[in-house]
């Protein structure tokens, strides 16, 4: 189980990293390799250049960014995690760590390059398009902003350009007051059979808006607007729930693997929906 | 010759069970923590030698095919490479694997003409390194002509033609099929009140260690020599068949073992992995290592575990008492068979688990499909025995409307009936099933977790609690491995199965004992210093511990069948006896006493009732080293004290020719209850641990710590089988999870939080100081209890648990159904 014969290249400096990014089309970056060094070990993949970030100083930084929080390259899992700035202004997130992966990945993998490595069935994507993150990338043609909603685009397939390199993560201030996150994986830490995340904003008893986010059950993360609807408008109540979880479940068209059959994710996207639904209106209170 | 049926050959124990030990019984830290926490373990992979090169192995797409070309020219191209071997090749100069089936089936360590599993090895490289040697697999081209694949084990029965894995065994994929009647099965089924049927699941998994199986192997031209550094066992009992294979004399392979990284019964022999380096070294006339991948273990490693269909029956009094069973039964063995059907000879030792039951047939039919052949794994195909009666108990329980717990007091066999003799022949030796169950009701508080229950229950919460009385056998013999062979070709049937070790004293009274089998996981140091120390009342961090390799070592047959700490225990209780008889003679002439008025008492020898007229162990070693001339003129007492001894199988008898009779083959059962606690989530499907309680009877305890730890990793394992783990291979013989990320065992966070370890001690009358093994309870309780708690935990909507793992997505399934019936 070794990898195919590749070149390593060390860039000292973020534009280091877009000219060999620039220089090379086969080139890959290398962040905390807890993915891709998996996938080239398994020759699933093979790049014939390899573009080592680590080195490159000062971007493993979570700042505040006016009222949300911008969150660098490098920060890796475990930072993340365990940071007050995030627990405080994107709880959502700090929820969503209680299920990704292990202590030891975590200190390694970063949250850039599980974003960029896009896997069907990871969490954070969930947690991006749920809160409306913003996803920074750039090269030497300059840099851009995409909306999480519109990253995500297949199976380890994003909006990214070969030539582009994430910098920055930027979460949105907490603009609802509930939310929460659940999955069923088949053992702690593993990647999700199917992920609910969800944000409400409830007024007066009154659900005026509502994000319900989906992941595993798909070629990547994406709102299930049938079960937003069902929600918004009214009392979260018993009925609502009820409707939410069937219209989540409607809204999927699942995968069969090893792990769950399509019926399978179908039933635990409902179970999840009604439980994070429920959580998350009882923090609006 | 004639045998009275049920012979007890007379007990050979030597030393009977105390009320007090030196050194037994205490739970003293482990001997191997040391070294192997802190990194100084030796591994396959550490093994490293001058001018080493590195294999690798390019693996079969196909379940099932012909080999039609192989162009390996591009690959032989590539700088670094050694040279690149066909199994073409190979046979030239190396011969089949080993085998212990009969009539015998053919395996190469590199596939010839055919392969018969996906990841069987087609071509292997030898290179610099091991990058190079994959890369030069990728550049092999091979020329398939896909034959039909096999693999439902039902329908393995019927295939014929193409579809046939070894035709040379005849047009059938049926490796073994064989009926016996142990007992008087028809006529007790006539007097059965009722008849529970039962179609019963387990599936296949594996002992999957972290550390796959690897063989460093070193060819030395001049003396024509293979030195073989592998985490192999039994490579003192049957590793010359390896020398067999290699077509060299047995004296011409030394294999030296390795620690193991893990084994759970997976390493057992590694014949393939041994022979395949030997052969690349001798050909690439360098030293070679080859190192299984994770998908090279598990889709080729040789040990996935039993893979069995039952349709089982029980036939009961209606007052609950158990008569006798019937069991039919297909096992897929996958595409080879070097245990024959060995797993079925171990399964006749406790078939009838630890009741009272009469008769039982069994109906065995093993099948060739297109998968990873069968090797050992926890249990050895006795778990699976305890899942079928434990499923078959619990619906008699329902049907009858009987508790569990009393149907299980009303036919447990009772502690005067020992030892006691079962309907295969097998003899469980000695026990007390219900001071063993009524220990586990007290620490689990069963009557409160049924009120608990209860309350959940209200609360639409499914809390279940679960029950196994299971036995497990220890210390097997060798006719298991054949007693189920057809009598035209009954194979090889060796009754020899031994274990020995050597006990050298040093000059200043310190011992260093040297095991002739390997470590593997367990703790067969600490077991052999606490005996040692018990013997003759030295300071346990006075004794250290070595491994032989197969040039030194002598008649050890190694772990495996729970045997390894009541054989050691045997062999270094007898090599004691050599020591301790001359370090007498010694001590006799120093203190000027005759040897039987002398004893061994806390680092000396002293004469009994003298307090203070002692020597210490170093003054008589020393003396015995080196004073030889103060020393009487006896021929026989010569310098130095050391002692090599070997330990025969305690008790065990021949089958009779019928089979209808297995004779005493696997006697020192151990017995335990297993109760769990757990509670489904019916929306997810899964299964969640709120207690358990896992109450074990191993005879004497050695070490209460370390036989705890074996339990509770017994019992994790036990938990994989039940939940999590499975071979999954797809319609085309692809197995759909060969990684650790696919295929599943349970960690930490999926265990319970305290797996509580309860000990009862009825000591063996067969074995040194009364000590039963260990090794694999956990797995072998578990997987039933579980399997009972969830069904009881899902009786509100009635769904039954006829297979095995109930992961997520299988249970969901059930309870859907089930709510769609209206459950
Ligand atoms: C045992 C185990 C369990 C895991 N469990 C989970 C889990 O439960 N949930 C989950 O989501 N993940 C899980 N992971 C994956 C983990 O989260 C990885 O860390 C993550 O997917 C990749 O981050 P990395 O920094 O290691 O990136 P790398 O592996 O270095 O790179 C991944 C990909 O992203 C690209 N890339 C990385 N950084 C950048 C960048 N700044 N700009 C552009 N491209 C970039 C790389 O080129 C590569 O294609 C698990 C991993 C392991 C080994």
């Amino acid at each position: 189980m070794k990898p195919a014969r590749f070149r390593y290249l060390r860039a000292a400096s973020v534009n280091d990293a877009l000219q060999a990014l620039a220089e090379n089309p086969d080139a890959q970056i290398l962040a905390g390799g807890q993915s891709l060094i998996a996938m080239m070990n398994l020759r699933l993949v093979k790049p014939a250049c390899l573009i080592d970030i680590n080195r490159i100083s000062n971007i493993g930084y979570i700042d505040e960014d006016g009222d949300g929080v911008a969150i660098g390259a490098l920060a890796r899992h475990n930072d993340v995690k365990h940071s007050p700035l995030i627990r405080e202004r994107c709880p959502l997130l700090t929820e969503a760590y209680e299920s990704i992966a292990h202590h030891t990945v975590r200190n390694r993998g970063t949250l850039g390059g599980n974003l960029c490595h896009a896997d069907p069935s990871s969490e954070t994507p969930a947690v991006m398009v749920a809160t409306g993150a913003t996803l920074m990338l750039q090269s030497l043609r300059g840099q851009r902003e995409v909306g999480a909603e519109d990253f995500f685009l297949g199976t380890y397939e994003t909006a990214r350009r070969q030539d582009e390199m994430l910098t920055e993560i930027r979460l949105p201030g907490r603009r609802t007051d509930g939310w929460a996150f659940a999955e069923i994986s088949n053992r702690h830490g593993d990647f999700a059979i199917a992920v609910i995340a969800t944000t409400l904003r409830i007024e007066d008893g009154r659900c005026e808006a509502a994000r319900v986010v989906a992941s595993g059950v798909g070629e990547h993360a994406a709102r299930l607007e049938p079960a937003e609807e069902a929600l918004i408008g009214g009392p979260i109540d018993d009925a609502r729930l009820d409707a939410a979880a069937a219209a989540a479940a409607g809204a999927v068209d699942p995968h069969s693997d090893s792990h769950a059959d399509a019926a399978y994710r179908r039933d635990a996207i409902a179970a999840l929906t009604r439980r994070t639904v429920r959580r998350a209106a009882a923090r609006c209170d | 010759m004639t045998r009275e049926r049920h012979y007890i050959p007379e007990s050979r124990q030597r030393e009977k069970p105390k009320s007090k030990y030196f050194a037994i019984g205490h739970s003293m830290k482990r001997v191997e923590d040391t070294r192997l926490l802190t990194g100084s373990g030796t591994y396959a992979d550490d093994v490293s030698l001058p001018n080493m090169a590195h294999a690798a192995v390019l693996r079969s797409p196909h379940a099932h095919a012909r080999i039609v070309s192989i162009d390996k020219s591009k690959a032989e191209a590539l700088p670094g490479v050694l040279c690149v071997m066909t199994g073409a090749e190979a046979a030239e100069v190396t011969g089949p694997c080993a085998d212990f089936s009969s009539p015998p089936t053919t395996q190469h360590c590199i596939a010839v003409d055919k392969v018969r599993h996906v990841g069987e090895t087609v071509a292997a490289v030898v290179a610099e390194s091991r990058y190079i040697a994959e890369d030069a697999c990728e550049l092999i081209e091979v020329e398939y002509d896909p034959l039909p694949a096999v693999v439902d084990l039902e329908e393995a029965v019927t295939s014929t033609g193409d579809a046939v894995l070894h035709p040379e065994r005849g047009d059938t994929n049926v490796a073994h099929h064989r009926v016996i009647d142990f007992g008087t099965v028809d006529e007790d089924f006539a007097q059965a009140d009722l008849v529970i049927e039962r179609r019963l699941r387990w599936p296949r998994s594996g002992g999957t260690p972290i550390e796959t199986v690897g063989a460093t192997a070193h060819y030395d031209r001049g003396t024509g020599k293979f030195t073989i550094h592998a985490n192999t066992s039994m490579y003192n009992y049957v590793g010359w068949l390896i020398a067999v294979s290699l077509k060299v004399e047995p004296h011409r392979l030394n294999i030296v073992p390795t620690d193991a990284g893990g084994s759970f019964g997976s390493k057992l022999f590694c014949h393939k992995v041994c022979t395949l380096a030997g052969t690349l070294a001798r050909a690439a006339g360098r030293p070679v290592k080859y190192l299984e991948d994770r998908i090279d273990n598990m889709t080729s490693g040789d040990a996935h575990g039993s893979d069995r269909v039952y349709d089982a029956k029980l036939a009961l009094k209606r007052d609950g008492t158990m008569l006798s069973m019937r069991l039919k039964v297909i096992d897929d063995y996958g595409a080879y068979f070097q245990y024959g059907v060995g797993q079925h000879g171990n399964a006749m030792a406790q078939v009838t688990g630890p009741y009272k039951i009469n008769s039982v047939q069994v109906d065995l039919t093993a099948v060739f499909t297109n998968k990873c052949q069968q090797g050992a794994y926890r249990g050895f195909g006795s778990e699976v025995g305890n899942f079928v009666i434990e499923r078959l108990v619990d619906a008699a329980c329902e049907e009858l409307d009987i508790d569990p717990i009393e149907m299980r007091r009303q036919n447990l066999i009772e502690q005067d009936q020992f030892p006691y003799i079962m309907p295969t022949g097998n003899m469980y030796d000695s026990g007390n099933y219900q001071a063993v169950l009524d220990e586990a009701l007290g620490m689990i508080d069963y009557d409160g977790w049924r009120q608990k229950q209860a309350e959940a229950r209200e609360e639409g919460r499914y809390i279940g609690i679960g029950i196994s009385t299971c036995q497990e056998r220890s210390v097997f013999s060798a006719t298991e491995f054949w007693m189920w062979n057809p009598n035209e070709t009954p194979g090889f049937t060796l009754s020899s199965s031994p274990e020995s070790v050597s006990v050298n004293i040093d000059p200043t009274g310190k011992a260093f004992i040297t095991l002739n089998a390997p470590f593997w996981g367990n703790s067969p140091e600490t077991m052999a210093v606490q005996v040692l120390a018990e013997k003759l009342e030295m300071d346990p961090s006075d004794i250290s511990v070595g491994y032989a390799d197969s040039d030194k070592g002598f008649n050890s047959s190694g772990p495996g069948g729970s045997r390894f700490t009541v054989m050691i225990a045997g062999a270094v209780s007898g090599a004691a006896d050599v020591i301790k008889e001359k370090m007498l003679r010694v001590a006799s002439h120093m203190l000027e006493a005759d040897p039987s008025d002398l004893e061994f008492r806390n680092g000396s020898i002293g004469v009994q009732g003298v307090p203070g007229k002692e020597k210490t162990l170093a003054e008589v070693a020393l003396h015995a080293h080196y004073f030889r001339l103060d020393l009487p003129e006896d021929h026989d007492l010569t310098s130095g004290i050391d002692a090599a001894y070997v330990y025969d199988h305690p008790v065990t008898t021949m089958p009779s020719e019928d089979r209808t009779d297995l004779g005493i083959f696997y006697p020192i059962v151990g017995h335990m209850c297993h109760i769990p606690v757990v509670e489904v989530d019916v929306e997810t499907g899964k299964v969640d641990f709120l207690d358990y309680v896992a109450v074990h009877d191993c005879g004497t305890m050695v070490n209460p710590m370390t036989l705890a730890g074996h339990v509770r990793g017994g019992t994790v394992n036990g938990i994989g089988s039940a939940l999590y783990e499975h071979f999954h291979y797809d319609e085309n013989g692809q197995l759909q999870n060969a990684l650790l990320s696919d295929y599943l065992h349970p960690t930490p966070m999926e265990t319970p939080v305290d797996i509580r370890v309860g000990h009862v001690e009825t000591p063996s009358p067969f074995t040194e100081y009364g000590i039963k093994g260990g090794g694999e309870g956990g797995r072998m309780g578990a997987p039933p209890a579980i399997a009972a708690a969830v069904e009881d935990a899902l009786k509100p909507l009635g769904v039954k648990v006829d297979s095995l793992p109930l992961t997520p997505k299988v249970l969901r399934g059930m309870i859907r159904e089930a709510e769609a019936n209206g459950g």
